[in-house]
């Protein structure tokens, strides 16, 4: 009886859960794709577009307001792109919140020595088939996704450091 | 059309093929030819021959991405239906562009948001292809909808609109923003290129 109402439970989970949620240790559909290009704006009002920076390895964060682990994903990026910015790497924050004033005040509070996009209408984040926030897609030098962070954990910035080293020799 | 457009997708894929099958066979070559004669400058004859039978076919397979192309294009948008909209934009000193919406027959057909990179390529007497696609035969209507920081630095929009006939061959307009020295103000117009 309790066996039959576990499957039934399980069951159900898997109905309800969304289709698109990849498990943690899935390879992501956008591996070894080009990356779509887009073109947002950002926070301080210019406009971006991914496909001008074909030549320089560039990390895409997705990232939320309301997202715990985003802050301090962030401040590791900054670090990241303060060391690696003049060797070719361009780190671009996409704000996935409905609310652009949450992003703007969200952005003045912090001083990032990189750009905050803004995709209220989620588009972008439905193209990177982002399901989990923070997510960080590395894109290479030829336009290539070549790695996903689907999560920021402790000692996740030394893999980003690994991959964006690696991206940046080639 | 699939089955063009797997071609078009297999062409880099022969080109480089080509040109490592044709690096290897050079190599070989080389490895057999007897040693040339110290006098002499350059490859050997025959490795030379290789490389210039290279360079022709690489030649070939860019030519004929060039036609694929093309013809792609002549096939999914046929000259009777075809209308493309181009975005020239000169001095730009009351008007600094940020983004176009194309509303043709009262539907959405395009939104382009310039980076300043675009927008300075524009400056410099760049024309954008902003729109191809088609039209049946009869009369339409364009409606442009630009945005940006007018001549205070202040948010600027304005629209244009043009009735036009769409006959029989390929139908081109010009969406141009200019300056109006006269009244220190841009000038948004529609062309139609007869």
């Amino acid at each position: 009886m309790r066996r039959d109402a576990l499957k039934i439970l399980m069951l159900a989970a898997a109905l309800l859960a969304p289709p698109s949620a990849l498990p943690a240790t899935a390879r992501h559909p956008l591996l070894g794709q080009p990356a779509v290009d887009f073109a947002l704006r950002s926070v301080a009002g210019t406009n971006v577009r991914l496909s001008e920076y074909r030549g320089d390895v560039v990390l895409l964060s997705f990232w939320g307001s309301r997202c715990g682990q985003c802050p301090p994903q962030l401040a590791a990026l900054d670090r990241l792109q303060s060391t690696y910015g003049s060797a070719g790497l361009v780190t671009l924050g996409v704000n996935v919140d409905d609310d652009q004033a949450a992003a703007r005040e969200f952005a003045q509070g912090r001083h990032l020595g990189f750009a905050l996009l803004l995709d209220p209408a989620k588009s972008v984040a439905r193209t990177y088939r982002v399901d989990a926030l923070p997510l960080v897609v590395l894109v290479d030098r030829a336009g290539v996704v070549r790695e996903v962070f689907r999560d920021f954990r402790s000692g996740a910035e030394d893999d980003y450091l690994v991959k964006v080293k690696a991206l940046l020799d080639e | 059309m699939i089955e063009m457009r797997s071609l078009r997708r297999l062409l880099p894929t022969v080109l480089a093929l080509a040109t490592l099958s044709g690096t290897s066979v050079a190599l070989c070559a080389e490895a057999t030819v007897e040693s040339p004669p110290v006098a002499s400058a350059g490859p050997p004859p025959a490795t030379r021959s290789l490389d210039e039978d290279i360079q022709s076919l690489k030649k070939d397979v860019v030519e004929l991405n060039r036609d694929l192309f093309v013809l792609e294009e002549e096939l999914l948008f046929p000259a009777n239906t075809q209308v493309a909209v181009f975005l020239s934009m000169d001095v730009g000193t009351f008007f600094a562009l940020d983004t176009v919406e194309l509303r043709m027959d009262d539907k959405q057909v395009a939104k382009y948001l310039y980076t300043p990179r675009e927008a300075e390529a524009l400056l410099k007497g760049g024309v954008q292809r902003l729109y191809l696609g088609n039209l049946k035969l009869g009369g339409h209507e364009l409606v442009a909808l630009f945005n940006g920081k007018g001549p205070n630095g202040l948010d600027y929009s304005r629209g244009a609109q043009l009735k036009f006939e769409k006959a029989v061959g390929a139908k081109y307009l010009e969406l141009k923003i200019t300056d109006k020295q006269r009244k220190m103000q841009p000038e948004f117009e529609i062309k139609d290129w007869e």
